[in-house]
Formats: structure tokens, sequence, C-alpha cells
């Protein structure tokens, strides 16, 4: 039996063997070193993905611990960053006396994160308990105050003078907004 | 004049096997090309797409870095300040359990309270009830007390009573 192969057949094959090449180089040497690219790519989005989500939780559990802690501790925060007012304070503790006076803040002296204020107060009180009213007011009151020795009493008549130095505490980005005013 | 039986064929250039070869050829590549720009597409999204989370990441840790200081700062904030309100609250207990020390029958003219002193200023009908009703529990409380006493046209006493606690000692 004789075989006969046509002039086209055989340009056909060359072509077809020559496509067949060029599609296994191109398979090779570019669409299979991509697919890996992809899927190291898609691989390294999924490691980055829930490292991200873990800082993410981490996020919200300092951010939640914040938000609670500021919550819990408003007056405080807001003690420390309330600028003294010495007209203010005088008319919310007069009460307590019969007489109230304050002197001038002095300058702040720093003592690690707060600056310290010195405040001096001279008071007649009717008894005693008008003192004890006044410490424990102190604790609420808008700044974070404290009283410090020396303490003196002296009668007065039917009254008792007294006189002791406030420590007024203010956190220390305070000291820069006041200096800018 | 016609010297074919034949009607003759229309030649072209490239012949309906080529045509059709070509056909499948370019499906083929079509395919593989489709396929390469998916995969180089989608890598670079996924790329874009790390870089964004990186970038989210360490947004976050600087946020966590500052909200944490700003936790440390609450922290001694509300130390400090639980301290000046247990200080304040100590020193009203000391001045009432001073107060309530002194009998009714002594009168205090005068008081200077200090940190380890205490300077007392009064009047006592007799050195004996000065000494039993007050210098007794003030001894008791500081380590060191003197009183001076200065008699009156009335028969009373006018005392000065100093009395000093010892760091040291109260340390120990």
């Amino acid at each position: 039996m004789k075989f006969h192969i046509s002039r086209q057949m055989i340009y056909i094959l060359s072509l077809s063997v020559v496509f067949l090449i060029v599609v296994f180089v191109f398979a090779f040497a570019v669409l299979i070193p991509m697919g890996k690219e992809y899927r190291v790519a898609r691989m390294e989005t999924k490691k980055v993905a829930y490292h991200v989500d873990l800082i993410q939780s981490e996020y919200d559990k300092v951010y939640n611990k914040l938000k609670n802690l500021k919550a819990d501790n408003r007056h405080v925060i807001g003690a420390y960053t309330t600028i003294f007012n010495a007209d203010r304070f005088t008319k919310v503790h007069a009460q307590h006396f019969e007489s109230f006076s304050l002197s001038e803040l002095t300058t702040p002296v720093q003592e690690g994160d707060f600056a310290t204020y010195e405040v001096n107060t001279s008071t007649l009180i009717n008894s005693p308990q008008g003192f004890y009213d006044f410490l424990d007011a102190v604790n609420k009151s808008d700044n974070i105050v404290s009283v410090n020795f020396p303490i003196h009493f002296e009668r007065d008549a039917n009254l008792i003078k007294s006189s002791f130095t406030m420590h007024v505490y203010a956190a220390n980005q305070q000291e820069n907004n006041t200096s800018q005013e | 004049m016609r010297n074919s039986f034949i009607k003759p064929r229309v030649k072209t250039l490239i012949s309906p096997e080529f045509k059709l070869l070509f056909f499948f050829f370019s499906i083929t590549l079509g395919m593989l090309l489709t396929s390469y720009a998916f995969l180089k597409i989608k890598a670079v999204m996924y790329e874009t797409n790390i870089a964004e989370l990186q970038a989210k990441g360490e947004s976050l840790k600087t946020d966590i870095i500052s909200m944490n200081g700003e936790i440390a700062f609450i922290e001694i904030e509300k130390q400090h300040a639980e301290g000046v309100y247990t200080s304040n609250t100590v020193l009203k207990e000391s001045i009432h359990n001073l107060f309530d020390l002194v009998p009714q029958k002594i009168t205090l003219s005068k008081a200077d309270l200090k940190e380890d002193e205490l300077v007392l200023y009064g009047v006592t009908p007799s050195k004996e009830v000065y000494e039993f009703l007050l210098l007794a529990p003030l001894r008791s409380i500081f380590h060191r007390s003197y009183t001076s006493y200065y008699a009156m046209d009335n028969g009373w006493y006018s005392f000065v009573s100093k009395n000093y606690l010892d760091r040291e000692l109260a340390v120990k």
C-alpha cells in the first residue's frame, strides 16, 4: 500500500510541531512561574492578613482597655488637665469656713510626670468640723489638691484661725498650655 | 475556447485547512495569554493587598504603642491621685484624732502640726491633769515629748508641749 503525504500536510504538521513547542516553552518559561508567583502572593496575603488580624484584635483589646480606663477615671484625668482657678476654688470651698483666702500660685516644680504648684491658705473656722468637711470636699474638687504640713491652728476669740499649704498637681502637658496662655 | 472541462478552482493564499489550523492556534494562544493575564493581575492585586495590609499593621502597631503610653500615664495619674486622696484622708483622721485627744479640762490656744512634730500651746488647771489626760496619750504616739509649764495668776498653768516622731525609730 502506498502512503502518500501531501506537501500541504507536511506544512500543517510542521506548523503544529512548532506551535506545540512554542506552547510548551510559554507554559514552562512564563505561565508556570507566574502561577507559582500568584500562589506565593496568595499565601503571603493570607499570612499577612492573619498577622494583621492578630494586631487588630490586640488593638481592639488595648482600645477597649483605654476606653474603660478613661471612663472610670474621667474625674482624675480631667482634674490633672484643668487649670487651677483660685476664684472658683475659693467660691466652692468657702462654705466650710468663716473666711477663706488663697495666695497666688507659685511657679510649678516638676515632680516626675507632674507639675506641682504651691498655694498658701488662711482660714477662719467655727469648729474643726469645717476643716474636716473641707478635706473631704477637696478630694472631689476640679483639681488634684493635697493639703500639706505645716498646719497651724490658733484660737482667735470664738473662732479658730488656721493656715496651711496646699499642693495643686497638674499633668506636665498642662504646664505647656499655661505657659502658652 | 475552453481548454478544460472542469470549472477553475478559486485559489486563495491560505487554504481552509490552514485557516482551521490558525483558528485553533489562536484559541489556544488566547487561552494561554488570558491565563497569564489573569495570574499576573491577581498576583499584582495580592501584592498591593499585602502592601496595604502591612501599612495597616504598622499603623495599628503605632496606635497600640501610643495607646499603651496613654494607659500607662492614666495609671500613673490614677495612682498619684489615689495617693493624694489617701494623704488628705489620713491628714483629716490625724487632726480629728488629735482634737479628740484633748480633754474638756484642757484648752488649746495654738497647735502647730508638722510632718514629724506637734507643738501644742494651751491652758491646764493643773500639771497632773495635763500629765494624765494629755501627756500620756501623746507619749504613746510620739517618741519624744517635752513640756514647759508657766504658772498663771489664777493658779492654772499655761503649757507648751513639743512632741517629736523620730523617723528612724518609726521606720523600725
